[in-house]
């Protein structure tokens, strides 16, 4: 025993699945669910099926490798399947589909994400709002100061007060001390503003 | 030292270095074949390495070069190009508090239920010129209590075909064993001039060194079934995107409730959600849930 020469001739064979990945994206099985989806990850025509099947997908781990073939396709169309999830009420769902579009190219996702800055649902402002802040796109700056200058609900211009802040541009501030005199009673706004203050203060 | 690479526009003939298209080219090739990711931060370093094999093959061009990597049948250039971009600094018992975490708490969990003559499987991803896995292989021999109980397999892989070879070899200088205790050396090492040692041949046979690139997932495949997976200051190599899809390479190779270990920099929550952080006293490693 101890140590035992390892050889891989001894492992397991690889599984292969036979048949259509678009079929096997139902399987009961969830191991054959999460190969199903990874090989759907080459196939942009895939992208209706990996979203259809993300909505309603339950296990974590087939989750994780419906978003991530998503995101290798990386097309507007998967850009534009995963962003309705973002008012889903299942936070690591949502979480998941932040981070993926964050990962998918910003010229390709803004255009689609944009527009909900404006939706009047201000849960989706604020999450949209935290993804356009990771988003390397020359209108991250302006949709976001725009936010913080208009919106009325104060919780989606903190969230965009957070995204400017971690985007390091000092050229916000004025922006950020206009808000504190939009909102003057609300202590998270004068706390924010001052974080922001001593952010930027040595630039 | 070799010349800089050509560029293939005229205009950039005298300009060292690639063009812009050229560079970015480059990389989006070298990610989609390899995994690994270099940003206009590492220019430079991409540049000089991409002059030195320039140089060394006789093309004039970048292009003429890029066709070489893309369509050369054995992939040799691609693979000798690799081993060149891959930085393989490593020593024994480098972060220690991992090696000591594996044989303080996560090999007796890994256990757990298990009946003695039966299989641990460990595996070193990145193994460069080998520190790490021999590293598990002595602190095991040393300090698991429970080795003599079970079958150990020890599996480690590199995309780099030179530095498997030395791996293999087992050959150290005073640099890569400078944190191993000298009783340690003594034990396990052959000295074979004033500068160099050997690693016994026990542990040389007992560790299967094979050549895998972790973006490929024909060659990943194979590896299933594995109780912990060392992977220490690799995927800082690769990009998001190929974080996570590494990550869910690991997932698969790992049997339900199989440890990840990851480098001192790197955490898995920044790259996947599908692993759990296990803090243990001496360090955090990452779990598979049990379903």
């Amino acid at each position: 025993m101890a140590l035992v020469k390892a050889r891989k001739a001894g492992m397991p064979s690889p599984v292969e699945d036979a048949g259509d990945p678009l079929v096997r994206l139902d399987d009961a099985d969830p191991a054959r669910r999460r190969r199903a989806a990874h090989e759907l990850g080459e196939r942009a025509d895939a992208v209706a099926a990996l979203a259809v099947r993300l909505a309603r997908e339950e296990d974590p781990s087939v989750r994780e490798v419906l978003l991530t073939a998503l995101v290798r396709i990386g097309s507007a169309e998967a850009t534009a399947a995963l962003t309705p999830l973002l008012a889903s009420e299942d936070v690591g769902l949502r979480n998941g589909v932040i981070e993926s579009l964050q990962q998918m190219p910003a010229a390709v996702v803004m255009p689609v994400v944009a527009p909900l800055l404006q939706s009047a649902d201000s849960d989706l402002r604020i999450f949209s709002a935290q993804l356009v802040g990771r988003l390397p796109h020359p209108d991250r700056l302006p949709l976001l100061t725009g936010l913080v200058e208009r919106d009325p609900h104060v919780n989606v211009c903190l969230a965009a007060v957070e995204a400017l802040m971690e985007a390091g541009h000092p050229e916000v501030l004025p922006s950020l001390e206009r808000l504190a005199g939009r909102f003057p009673n609300d202590p998270f706004v004068a706390f924010s503003v001052d974080a922001a203050r001593r952010l930027f203060a040595g630039s | 030292m070799a010349a800089p690479p050509r560029t293939d526009s005229s205009a950039h003939d005298d300009v060292p270095g690639l063009s812009p298209a050229d560079y970015e080219a480059f990389c989006i090739f070298l990610r989609e074949r390899t995994g690994l990711s270099f940003t206009e931060a590492k220019r430079y370093y991409v540049d000089r390495r991409v002059g030195e094999r320039m140089a060394a093959v006789g093309t004039e061009t970048f292009r003429e070069y890029l066709n070489l990597l893309r369509f050369q049948a054995s992939g040799e250039e691609l693979q000798l190009l690799v081993n060149r971009m891959t930085v393989n600094e490593t020593y024994f018992f480098r972060e220690k508090y991992q090696l000591d975490c594996l044989v303080n708490s996560a090999l007796d969990e890994v256990v757990q239920g298990r009946r003695p003559g039966e299989r641990v499987r460990i595996w070193s991803a990145g193994c460069a010129t080998g520190e790490e896995p021999y590293s598990i292989a002595i602190m095991l021999l040393e300090h698991w209590r429970k080795v003599d109980d079970y079958d150990i397999e020890l599996y480690a892989s590199d995309i780099d075909s030179h530095v498997l070879a030395r791996a293999r070899e087992g050959i150290y200088e005073e640099r890569s064993l400078h944190a191993l205790p000298r009783d340690l050396v003594t034990k396990y090492f052959t000295q074979i001039d004033d500068h160099r040692w050997q690693i016994m041949e026990e542990l040389r046979e007992s560790i299967d060194f094979s050549l895998v690139n972790l973006a490929d997932p024909r060659q990943v495949a194979p590896f299933r079934d594995f109780d912990v997976i060392f992977c220490r200051n690799l995927l800082i190599y690769f990009d998001e995107l190929g974080r996570r899809q590494a990550a869910s390479m690991f997932y698969d190779a790992l049997s339900p409730c199989g440890f990840i270990a990851l480098g001192h920099s790197e955490s898995m929550s920044r790259m996947s959600s599908l692993f759990v952080p296990r803090r243990f006293p001496d360090a955090i490693l990452y779990q598979k849930p049990r379903t």
